[in-house]
């Protein structure tokens, strides 16, 4: 009964914040439009449909065409696709080690953690790039997938650190002593004392992991190491810009990725603020 | 937070001083006198403290040739390495230059050069030749030069040796090589690659030196003295005293600003901002920028480019199917290349010859043989190729089966951000599979492409190595490189093993340069095996990419010149006309 | 406390040999041989023999004929002497040459926008946090900075102010027509030259601070000294300034670790701006397997992001008693 309350409480507060509904109704948009818009066009995005180079947007290409005359819309909406599954996966993994480093670490503290952050200052320093050309020649081709996990992979030590301050907190309070007190096992403890405590503060770092890996995921495309087999908005930008879209004039290539990513993240970090405040009642009354 | 503001302040200008002072430390002064003063006729110049600034006027500025900082001033060590281009062709000279245009050989350094018989060559160098420390450039420095490649190992003209016996400085200007069996299309080439050092400043080096040493403030003898490098430039300042002033002119710039881009897109930028004059980075939408009047380019329309190197397909001859000449001559036929130049280049790029030579060396050519066995794009013709060879679509899924029956999936690579190349192994695949050939296009990193590539593990793949030549045999020697070995570093990486296609490029390689019919008769045999047998598809010409600006510096080589030259500062062309260029430019008098 | 911190030396020793090993090994895992891909670069006259002896006259020069263990041995060995090997890259520059030369560029560029955007960035966030008024208008103007792609931001600020009005540079350190010397024409150039890379960086990073610290500051101004301080009738500012101290608590780990990667370079601003520096370099190493100037460039990575911890693990001992308990592992 007072679960039911509360959840109720929470979609309230919800509903009436301003900055989650913004984030939100971005967020929808671009799902609709990745979802859908495969279908609304029926050229792929590699193919080249207007053999006599750039054109401007028009009825028969809404974004217009890229310098070799590919469709800048189909290549658009499929990477947005692309960009939402790095933002899943990689934010997702990234999340999930972090969560796991920075519970153990926080918790079990002394040797333990000593270890864990010794880890953790290692994958900081490790040449992530040469990694990537290492895991790339060996798998011959990069797919999207191979960047969402390896970006995964290394975007982890911030949350963990994170985590690791916050379950330091935690694990002193009453309920946890109380917990340890009644003889459950570590790992229980951090799972079902510790954790569902930080539900709503584990939320907010995967939509900061989500946004962070599309960007991430756009640099990677930017320098040359992105998918080899794929479009990406990151892909998009890094072939307008080897094609000098902006000083040609076909602004309508380079535009729109860089356009979709920020909105994207902007929403992301505006959805993220407000869900603090619709999680932490405290800071509602500001 | 205060103090904050302090140190942030104190950083920055501490800051500044470091990266205004940190390129000065390194950099010498510009031309120091030499420590023993040799006897001039001219009157002692006082040499000018170094410039701090270069006036427009006296200054071109040219791009497309470093991609990195400077590393090497060893005219030894390949320019394409050393990212000073210039070190080669300013500083250093040879004894020819030679004129890709033209077919003609250029005395420089040698006034003349001739065969006295089968294995003697004689050369005459030019009288009051000088080094620019002003002593005496004389045989016996040629005589050295040759002879450091017969000392080393490890310098790239070692294997002259094989077949050059000894080098006789007659007196100072006469010179006398003997060779037994000399490859004499090759020696053609040394003549205008080899660059002459100073002995006097080189003997006392030690081989680690002289092979691999960064010579840094070279000494040479060419129209350009090396003045200052930086991490995104390197400066050249003109040789006042330079001995060829007289016979070839005086280049118009005082300097030369060499500039390293991070990207094309940069580049691109810094043309339309008109502040490069010559660019030789690969640029998009140059018939806009013409169309425009941003930049002028060899020829007014399409291609808008000389042709530099022949873009050939390389075919892995030991795997299946690409062992069978039917199957590999089926997919020459199959190929696009219309749209590899219409699509992927914009018509930046012509269509290769399918013997792969140059249009510079087009007279080699044997049309004939092209009438007979020449490839043209036809899906079709490559379609009914297929089924006469026995491959034909058994399970239906639209592509060919081998006659055994096996099913055919083939890779066609070209290194992942080679953007051009991307798009036309994409064409490749494409049009290939329109002819039922399954052809997938793959973008690998540069070094795993490379690693397949001389390993031998590719399926197919591009390559466009040997460059402008006076001779059709540095084609040839490429396409054929033989022995095959485990790592084909330099050619033939589709391991094509013939021995009788070797033995005609080695004779190829014998015949004198001056019998023009022989070389043909010996072009000609190789091409009709080449055809028939075709283990590699030379596609299209890369271009000479070259764009240039009228606003600062005019009179650029262009299709209408009198006698054009080539208009590029990429490594290894100063010698082929690239200084002719220099010197034929005109200030713009504002 | 003193066997805490020898505790402490003693792992970030370990961590520090560890990592080194590592990244002595990564480059080594990658396909290619470097001396192959130096030598594939030769000019294509050269004919296939004089090829394989270079190929072993060099491959003895860098010792990469050597069994492996050996090669490991050697690379320790010149390290304690300060020798950091000669890069196939830029043969024959040592790399030590290498970072002196590309490194103080991109001191020169980051410090100055990492230390600004995190002061200003901080001021704002805090400035932001004072009402919801202010917090509404000026947030989103962070989200929208960091939300950013980097490279799509500098690219636009280089074609707008670079070409379509042409008042900044867009390339070099400094202008090409100039030779570095002590005059005020040259650092103007320099400061010219060095402004559209520095205010990229700047606003992106600026916009990520403000959000940490305006997080940071609501939550400390919501927290219960915070509402405490306020029933006693402490004046707003006293309680902003509580608040202030500590939140800036995180925010000097974020920056010391920044700091901390310098050495790494800004290789996306080096190649938007046509910049020189050594992210760039370290990018071409990694796609030339040059495998002396990558240990060379993560040698100092490593020490620099090992450093910047290891103050931060100090600081926050000395300030704050709770974290001390926690790691040191003393049981509540």
């Amino acid at each position: 009964m007072k679960a039911q309350t509360k959840k109720n409480e929470l979609l309230y507060f919800a509903l009436r914040n301003k900055k989650l509904q913004v984030g939100l109704t971005i967020i929808f948009l671009f799902l609709v439009l990745g979802w859908v818009g495969p279908l609304l066009t029926h050229n792929e995005p590699f193919d080249y449909v207007y053999p006599l180079g750039a054109i401007p947007p028009s009825s028969e290409y809404w974004f217009g065409t890229t310098f070799f005359g590919q469709d800048v819309f189909s290549q658009f909406v499929h990477g947005l696709r692309a960009t939402f599954l790095v933002g899943a996966i990689g934010g997702g993994i990234g999340t999930l080690i972090g969560m796991l480093v920075g519970f153990t670490a926080g918790y079990r503290g002394g040797i333990v953690d000593e270890i864990l952050n010794a880890m953790t200052n290692i994958v900081l320093v490790i040449p992530t790039l040469a990694v990537l050309l290492i895991i790339a020649a060996y798998l011959e081709v990069r797919s999207i997938l191979t960047e969402c996990i390896f970006i995964g992979l290394t975007s982890w030590p911030w949350t963990a650190r994170a985590i690791r301050a916050q379950t330091f907190s935690l694990r002193t309070r009453d309920f946890v002593d109380l917990a340890r007190m009644s003889g459950m096992r570590s790992l229980r403890i951090v799972f079902s004392e510790i954790a569902p405590n930080m539900m709503s503060y584990l939320l907010l770092v995967f939509i900061l992991q989500f946004g962070g890996a599309i960007l991430n995921a756009a640099t990677l495309d930017f320098i040359g190491l992105g998918p080899t087999n794929a479009i990406s908005l990151g892909l998009m930008m890094q072939y307008a810009v080897l094609w000098g879209a902006l000083q040609l004039g076909t602004w309508w290539w380079f535009i729109p990725p860089g356009l979709a990513i920020t909105s994207i993240v902007g929403a992301l970090y505006s959805m993220n603020v407000g869900l603090d405040e619709v999680f932490n009642p405290k800071l509602r009354e500001m | 937070m205060k103090r904050l503001t302090i140190i942030v302040s104190v950083l920055v200008a501490l800051s500044i001083m470091l990266a205004a002072c940190q390129p000065a430390a390194t950099q010498p002064p510009a031309t120091e006198p030499p420590a023993t003063e040799p006897i001039v006729t001219e009157p002692p110049v006082v040499e000018p403290a170094a410039p701090t600034e270069f006036p427009r006027g006296e200054t071109l500025y040219v791009s497309g040739a470093a991609w990195g900082p400077a590393s090497t001033w060893n005219p030894f060590q390949p320019g394409s390495l050393a990212n000073t281009t210039g070190t080669i062709g300013y500083v250093y000279e040879f004894l020819f230059s030679f004129d890709p245009l033209t077919g003609e050989f250029i005395p420089w350094l040698a006034e003349s050069g001739d065969w006295a018989d089968a294995t003697t060559y004689e050369v005459t160098l030019r009288d009051g030749l000088t080094w620019s420390d002003g002593q005496p450039l004389t045989s016996a420095d040629v005589k050295f030069t040759f002879e450091l490649g017969q000392q080393y190992a490890a310098l790239w003209f070692s294997p002259l040796w094989r077949y050059l016996t000894g080098v006789e400085a007659v007196d100072d200007t006469h010179l006398k090589f003997t060779f037994t069996d000399p490859l004499y299309q090759e020696w053609g080439n040394y003549l205008y690659n080899l660059p002459i050092v100073p002995k006097h400043l080189w003997e006392n080096r030690t081989e680690e030196e002289i092979t691999t040493g960064a010579n840094e403030k070279p000494i040479g003898s060419g129209a350009y003295l090396y003045l200052s490098n930086a991490e995104d430039r390197n400066i050249w300042e003109r040789n006042e005293n330079w001995w060829g002033i007289d016979v070839f002119g005086k280049p118009a710039p005082k300097y030369i600003v060499d500039i390293r881009f991070s990207s094309n897109n940069v580049a691109l930028g810094s043309v339309l901002k008109g502040e490069v004059d010559l660019s030789n980075n690969f640029l998009p939408g140059v018939a806009t920028l013409v169309d425009k009047g941003y930049v002028k380019t060899y020829f007014a329309g399409a291609p808008y480019m000389l042709s530099a190197n022949t873009a050939v397909l390389f075919l892995n001859n030991t795997k299946k199917p690409m062992d069978d000449p039917a199957f590999r001559r089926a997919l020459a036929f199959a190929i696009d290349v219309p749209s590899i130049v219409n699509v992927a280049y914009a018509n930046l790029v012509k269509a290769a010859s399918p013997t792969g030579l140059l249009p510079s060396l087009s007279r080699f050519d044997d049309q004939a043989v092209l009438a007979e066995l020449g490839y043209t794009f036809d899906t079709e013709k490559a379609k009914a190729m297929l089924a006469a060879a026995g491959y034909v679509d058994v399970d239906g899924d639209g592509f060919v089966e081998a006659p055994d029956g096996s099913a055919i999936a083939l890779e066609v690579t070209c290194p992942n951000g080679w953007t051009d190349w991307m798009a036309a192994i994409d064409i490749i695949a494409s049009s290939a599979q329109a002819a039922g050939i399954n052809i997938k296009s793959a973008y690998p990193d540069y070094g795993a492409w490379n690693t397949a590539l001389q390993g031998g593990t590719f399926d197919m793949t591009l390559n466009n190595w040997a460059g402008m030549s006076n001779t059709p045999w540095t084609l040839y020697n490429l396409l054929f490189r033989h022995p095959i070995q485990d790592q084909m570093q330099s050619g033939n990486f589709g391991r094509y093993d013939n021995q009788e296609m070797f033995d005609l490029v080695d004779a190829l390689a014998k015949v004198p340069v001056t019998d023009e019919e022989a070389m043909k008769a010996a072009c000609s045999a190789i091409q009709e095996l080449m055809l028939t047998d075709m283990p590699m598809i030379p596609l299209w010409y890369n271009g000479l990419w070259s764009q240039y600006s009228t606003s600062s510096w005019t009179n650029w080589p262009d299709e209408n010149a009198a006698d054009p030259t080539i208009p590029t500062t990429w490594s290894g062309y100063w010698q082929m006309g690239g200084l002719m260029t220099l010197i034929n430019l005109k200030p713009v008098t504002p | 406390m003193k066997k805490y911190f020898g505790r402490k030396v003693v792992i970030y020793l370990l961590t520090f040999f560890l990592a080194v090993t590592i990244d002595w090994m990564i480059p080594r895992f990658m396909p290619g041989d470097p001396v192959r891909n130096m030598l594939a670069r030769v000019s294509v006259n050269t004919n296939a023999s004089a090829i394989e002896m270079m190929y072993d006259y060099y491959s003895h020069l860098f010792g990469l004929d050597l069994p492996l263990w050996q090669q490991y041995i050697n690379f320790w060995k010149s390290l304690l002497h300060g020798d950091l090997g000669i890069s196939t890259y830029l043969f024959p520059t040592p790399v030590t040459k290498v970072l002196l030369r590309a490194v103080p560029y991109d001191v020169f560029l980051l410090v100055p926008s990492v230390l600004l955007s995190w002061y200003a960035g901080n001021k704002f966030g805090a400035f932001a946090a004072r009402s919801k008024w202010l917090d509404n208008t000026m947030s989103p103007l962070s989200y929208i900075l960091t939300a950013t792609p980097y490279m799509w931001l500098g690219i636009l600020l280089a074609w707008f102010f670079g070409i379509v009005l042409g008042i900044f540079p867009i390339a070099g350190a400094y202008s090409f027509s100039m030779r570095p010397h002590l005059s005020w024409a040259f650092i103007g150039s320099v400061l010219h030259h060095w402004f559209l890379p520095f205010i990229s960086i700047f606003l992106v990073e600026f916009g990520g601070q403000a959000i940490g610290m305006r997080n940071m500051i609501i939550y400390e101004l919501e927290a219960d000294y915070s509402h405490y301080l306020g029933a006693l009738g402490a004046p707003r500012k006293l309680i902003r300034d509580y608040a202030f101290r500590n939140a800036i608590l995180p925010q000097i780990t974020g920056l010391a670790l920044k700091l901390g990667v310098i050495v790494a370079g800004a290789l996306v601003t080096e190649v938007v701006f046509s910049y020189p520096g050594i992210g760039y370099l370290l990018l071409a190493a990694i796609q030339n397997q040059d495998y002396f100037l990558i240990q060379g460039c993560f040698l100092f990575i490593i020490i620099g992001v090992l450093l910047a911890n290891f103050v931060i693990d100090i600081i926050y001992i000395l300030i704050d008693p709770r974290t001390r308990r926690g790691m040191t592992g003393e049981t509540a």
